[in-house]
């Protein structure tokens, strides 16, 4: 399988912090890759670092083959990398359908926008509920369905997930974590997962990451990770 | 009665502009726009330059008046407030900034035209009077153009994909960059568009009270009023909040007029007291 992302050997500081050492991971065509750690460890900042939101100090960033750290968020989505990020950032008061048609915002092809409104449409019937509503009135289940389908508009190849079952109702993450997987195997888009909720992660990734303060600790299966006895102990709360 | 709504309404119309222009730039940048009079001023006097000492047709006047003032907001942009925003995190440099804008183009606007109040020549003549109402027939198609303008703005950052760039950015800055939106790039479209609105009514204006060199600062201050009554960042707040102020100003002049020149006065009170009860506005957001 080709790599869609190469991670290699970044530093990444805030201020005069590091938030990421030395931290090196790929993502596969086709593949759910999830992140796990504690708040902190530096999740977030990978994700940051992807998008272009923030400068890394040193390492090299590749996707699809091109160097890609450097280039403006704008340029990124216009390459196929969309984000959804933590708190979910809806446009409160715009409506759903305003909210979507901003995440096809660099394409123009009128034609494919309308075929992926129509497939977000269908992939989260709720969304279709409440189309006229302004996003910020919705609850937080809904929201998060909503900034997962905007950044389906970009017609993404890899789409970066932070978070997206933080402020969501129990039952809901049941849903979402249903439709990640499912935009993974339909949509062909390679996924990048961040999580708290570990053990949902790791039951709907391929392959997963565990960070610790700003470092890789742990990589492999998924499946081996869940079963593993310093993740259990770590990243699961003891009790499988 | 309807004498006082239909000037209300006029005054209305022309206060709604100024405050959009100034909405547009504080919910884009969260920056308080100080020197906004002064570009109304700047626009007064192109227009007077244009249609009333080149004789070119007033609507020429009016719409040179606004491009000259986006070009001069897409400059003040580019050059001061993103080189400031980018070097400082603190909001007292912006408004620093924006308050020496408003001085230099105090000073400049004194130098170019003096400080003589000018005038220039009636656009329509004729006084429509009738329904109890008698008002000139120029207002009425000023107050006509600056509503067609809002409309025209409204309709703009509705269904245009600029316009839904600009309302993401002024929403969400951080997801509006997510879905590719060029921060730079629009927040100069913005800060020209505000200057622009501001240009506009200008012009529009300078055919009925004239123009000086001397009410920059007041009308800075009345939109301020304005944004505040309605809500800061908020278009329909900034509409509304004109309308408002255009109202309460006409029901003033004539109830209050034998005390004498009190209705700003009676004005600021009740918008102290207003603003304890609903610090954020009628529709402002109460994160900004």
């Amino acid at each position: 399988m080709a790599q869609i992302l190469n991670f290699a050997n970044v530093d990444l500081y805030y201020e005069r912090v590091y938030a990421l050492k030395n931290v090196s991971l790929t993502v596969n065509e086709g593949e759910t890759v999830a992140l796990i750690g504690a708040n902190g460890a530096g999740k977030s900042s990978i994700l940051r670092a992807i998008t272009g939101l923030r400068k890394i100090k040193s390492g090299e960033i590749h996707y699809d083959g091109r160097r890609i750290d450097g280039a403006s968020p704008a340029e990124l989505v216009r390459q196929g990398i969309a984000m959804v990020p933590e708190g979910r950032h809806v446009f409160p008061y715009m409506t759903v359908k305003d909210n979507l048609l901003m995440g096809a915002f660099t394409r123009s092809d009128k034609a494919g926008i309308a075929r992926s409104l129509d497939m977000v449409l269908t992939r989260f019937p709720r969304l279709k509920e409440r189309y006229s509503q302004a996003a910020g009135t919705m609850s937080g289940g809904e929201q998060q369905m909503m900034v997962i389908g905007r950044a389906l508009m970009a017609k993404p190849r890899l789409l970066l997930l932070d978070e997206p079952s933080l402020g969501v109702a129990p039952k809901l993450v049941q849903d979402i974590a249903r439709s990640i997987v499912a935009i993974n195997r339909d949509e062909r888009v390679s996924v990048l997962l961040v999580e708290q909720n570990s053990r949902m992660a790791l039951r709907i990734s391929h392959r997963a990451y565990a960070l610790a303060t700003g470092s890789i600790a742990l990589s492999g299966a998924s499946a081996d990770l869940l079963k593993d006895d310093r993740v259990k102990s770590l990243y699961l709360g003891g009790d499988l | 009665m309807e004498q006082v709504v239909a000037n209300g309404l006029y005054l209305g119309a022309q206060y709604a502009l100024v405050a959009l222009g100034l909405t547009l730039i504080f919910g884009l940048m969260n920056v308080l726009n100080f020197a906004h009079g002064q570009m109304y001023v700047l626009g007064g006097f192109i227009t007077y330059a244009v249609y009333g000492q080149l004789g070119l047709p007033f609507v020429v006047a009016v719409i040179a008046s606004g491009i000259t003032l986006a070009i001069i907001g897409g400059f003040m942009e580019r050059f001061l407030f993103r080189t400031v925003i980018r070097r400082s995190h603190r909001e007292e440099s912006t408004m620093l900034l924006a308050a020496a804008t408003a001085f230099f183009f105090d000073a400049v606007i004194l130098l170019i035209f003096g400080e003589k109040q000018r005038g220039v020549p009636k656009i329509v003549k004729g006084v429509f009077n009738d329904f109890g109402i008698i008002l000139p027939y120029d207002r009425i198609l000023v107050g006509l153009l600056a509503g067609a303008i809002i409309l025209g703005f409204i309709l703009f950052m509705k269904y245009t994909k600029p316009g839904r760039a600009m309302r993401a950015l002024a929403q969400d800055r951080m997801a509006a960059q997510l879905m590719g939106v060029e921060v730079n790039r629009y927040t100069m479209i913005g800060f020209a568009l505000g200057a622009m609105l501001a240009g506009f009514v200008g012009g529009l204006l300078a055919t009925i009270t004239g123009i000086n060199s001397g009410i920059g600062g007041p009308i800075s201050i009345k939109a301020f009023m304005m944004i505040m009554i309605g809500g800061a960042g908020v278009v329909s707040g900034a509409i509304a909040g004109g309308f408002i102020l255009g109202m309460m100003e006409s029901v003033g002049l004539t109830v209050l007029r034998q005390y004498g020149d009190v209705t700003y006065l009676v004005i600021f009170a009740a918008l102290m007291v207003f603003l304890s009860i609903r610090p954020n506005g009628l529709m402002g957001k109460p994160w900004g």
